[in-house]
């Protein structure tokens, strides 16, 4: 895809047909594709392409704690470092965590924290790390479905998975799944997260303007997404197994 | 999942020395031949050049992002290419979080010399008006699984990375810079093709591309960049000390191997056209 050289906002985010820029409906999901297991290296792992988002995601642990301070003598600790390669967004970021990366890696890691049980790992550590290879818009939402992945991956007991979505207003309009674009040019912007052993919101951002009406309509809209992309986690989670077993039953099964 | 060890046991360690005193390696290969190499381009979107690339099962992305700025008062026709390696704490345990160490920046520069002293950026293509504005481009690599021999798998990253650079044309108008809805292709970019290649040394044995147990035993490493027909930079590292011979025919060897390679590669499948 060729690179736009000015980073102009489009006056209009629908078409004259209705459909959004990307050729969207309002509540469709860009694709989506996960796979699990692909760092050789970690523990656990998973990569995730959601529209024009990369993601990779690995996890080591449990482990012991570095610095050894940090270390808690009744339970394990969750660490979680969201990091973005210099490249993955339009004008070169620098090297450097910023505090928006450091920011969400705390959001992810409180919206992941309900699923461990973590006081049964005392004085040992979990570390997720993730990096974005490259951002279009929604990159914590992705982030924190891919991490889930990854933990999971790495056979560590959890209630549950964790699946996160952003919903937005664009041009008045309610839409599911911000792009790059819609996320700069919108006017609201709602990520949220579902944990499903009890069905609640582990995590809940917002920016912009709305009534009491347009959330519930908000919160509806993400209900329904989220079961969507909850499928698509668990196939991946799945398919690495069936392609063990395929592998070992010589492709027979 | 591969589990990683700091220290190598004896019974593993003697295992590879007696393997390599045979001229055989542990996983099978000879002792100057590479594991397998994969490339694939332009994988980024938000990249003006991108490349992905493992070497067995050492992986590394690598993108590459352009600026425009002032051009160094001793260059002022000349563009500017800086390298910069980040190890992450994804692709092994033995990897921290935090700024640079050694090792990573030893990868970008080894990788940087060898780029810049061949002749291989056109950095006198890469200025837009002298004294005013040049493009820097930047070729930021990223260690996604760690299995020995950085320095060869970022060398070829980082090329492959130039020859998929789809940089926007500008041009100075009126003393304001203005995209002429062109790019600037790796054709256009890159002349030379420099490769980097690494070698391990244990005892008197040499070996070409050091996998991670075999790196993790090596008294030391000697890492060459050679064109088609000179050799580019040389960094050894390590303990490990060569004599003349062992020196001038690694030198012999890499042009050799370096040749092959390139031609096995064929690094200009890679280009990427936008119009």
């Amino acid at each position: 895809m060729p690179l736009i050289i000015k980073d102009e906002y489009p006056e209009k985010l629908f078409r004259d047909d209705g459909k959004r820029l990307d050729g969207r409906d309002k509540t469709e999901l860009r694709p989506i594709k996960m796979e699990v297991g692909v760092v050789e290296n970690a523990d656990g792992s998973a990569y995730l392409e959601w529209g024009n988002n990369k993601i990779l995601a690995a996890v080591y642990g449990p482990r012991e704690v570095h610095p050894h301070h940090l270390a808690k003598p009744d339970r394990g600790i969750l660490r979680v470092f969201y990091r973005m390669t210099t490249y993955s967004v339009f004008e070169r970021k620098r090297p450097a965590p910023g505090r928006r990366e450091k920011e969400i890696s705390m959001v992810i890691s409180d919206c992941l924290k309900p699923l461990l049980f973590l006081e049964l790992y005392p004085g040992s550590s979990f570390e997720v790390f993730i990096e974005v290879l490259d951002a279009d818009g929604g990159t914590r939402c992705a982030a924190t479905t891919i991490a889930a992945l990854a933990l999971a991956d790495a056979g560590i007991p959890m209630k549950s998975l964790v699946t996160a979505v952003a919903v937005g207003k664009i041009d008045d309009e309610l839409v599911v799944d911000l792009s790059g674009i819609e996320d700069k040019a919108g006017q609201a912007d709602l990520p949220c997260a579902i944990t499903w052993f009890n069905e609640e919101l582990s995590l809940l951002q917002f920016d912009g303007e709305m009534d009491l009406k347009q959330m519930e309509k908000f919160l509806s809209l993400a209900k329904t997404a989220l079961s969507e992309i909850y499928e698509i986690q668990l196939e991946a989670l799945k398919k690495k197994y069936i392609d063990i077993q395929e592998e070992v039953s010589g492709g027979n099964n | 999942m591969m589990k990683i060890k700091r220290v190598i046991s004896a019974i593993e360690k003697n295992y590879i020395i007696q393997n390599l005193r045979k001229e055989e390696r542990f996983d099978g290969r000879g002792l100057w031949e590479y594991r397998d190499i994969s490339i694939k381009h332009d994988v980024i979107a938000s990249a003006e050049g991108s490349a992905d690339v493992s070497l067995g099962k050492t992986r590394i992305m690598t993108g590459l992002k352009y600026d425009v700025g002032e051009p160094f008062p001793d260059m002022p026709a000349e563009g500017v290419c800086t390298v910069m390696a980040e190890l992450l704490p994804i692709a092994s345990p033995l990897f921290e979080r935090g700024p640079p160490d050694e090792q990573s920046i030893e990868l970008a520069r080894v990788v940087d010399r060898g780029i810049r002293h061949a002749d291989c950026v056109q950095t006198k293509k890469l200025c837009i008006e002298a004294n005013k504005a040049v493009y820097i481009l930047f070729i930021d690599m990223y260690v996604l699984n760690y299995a020995g021999n950085l320095i060869d798998a970022g060398g070829i990253s980082a090329l492959t990375a130039l020859i998929s650079s789809h940089i926007p044309e500008g041009k100075m108008e009126d003393g304001k810079l203005v995209w002429t809805g062109k790019y600037l292709d790796g054709e256009y970019i890159v002349k030379e093709l420099p490769l980097v290649l690494t070698y391990g040394k244990i005892d008197n044995m040499i070996f070409l591309d050091p996998s991670l147990p075999e790196e993790l035993i090596s008294d030391g490493k000697i890492s060459i960049s050679v064109t088609e027909d000179k050799i580019t930079s040389i960094q050894k590292s390590g303990e490990a000390t060569f004599t003349f011979d062992e020196i001038n025919m690694l030198a012999k060897k890499s042009m050799e191997i370096g040749k092959q390679l390139r031609k096995d590669l064929n690094f200009w499948q890679y280009k990427v056209n936008y119009e």
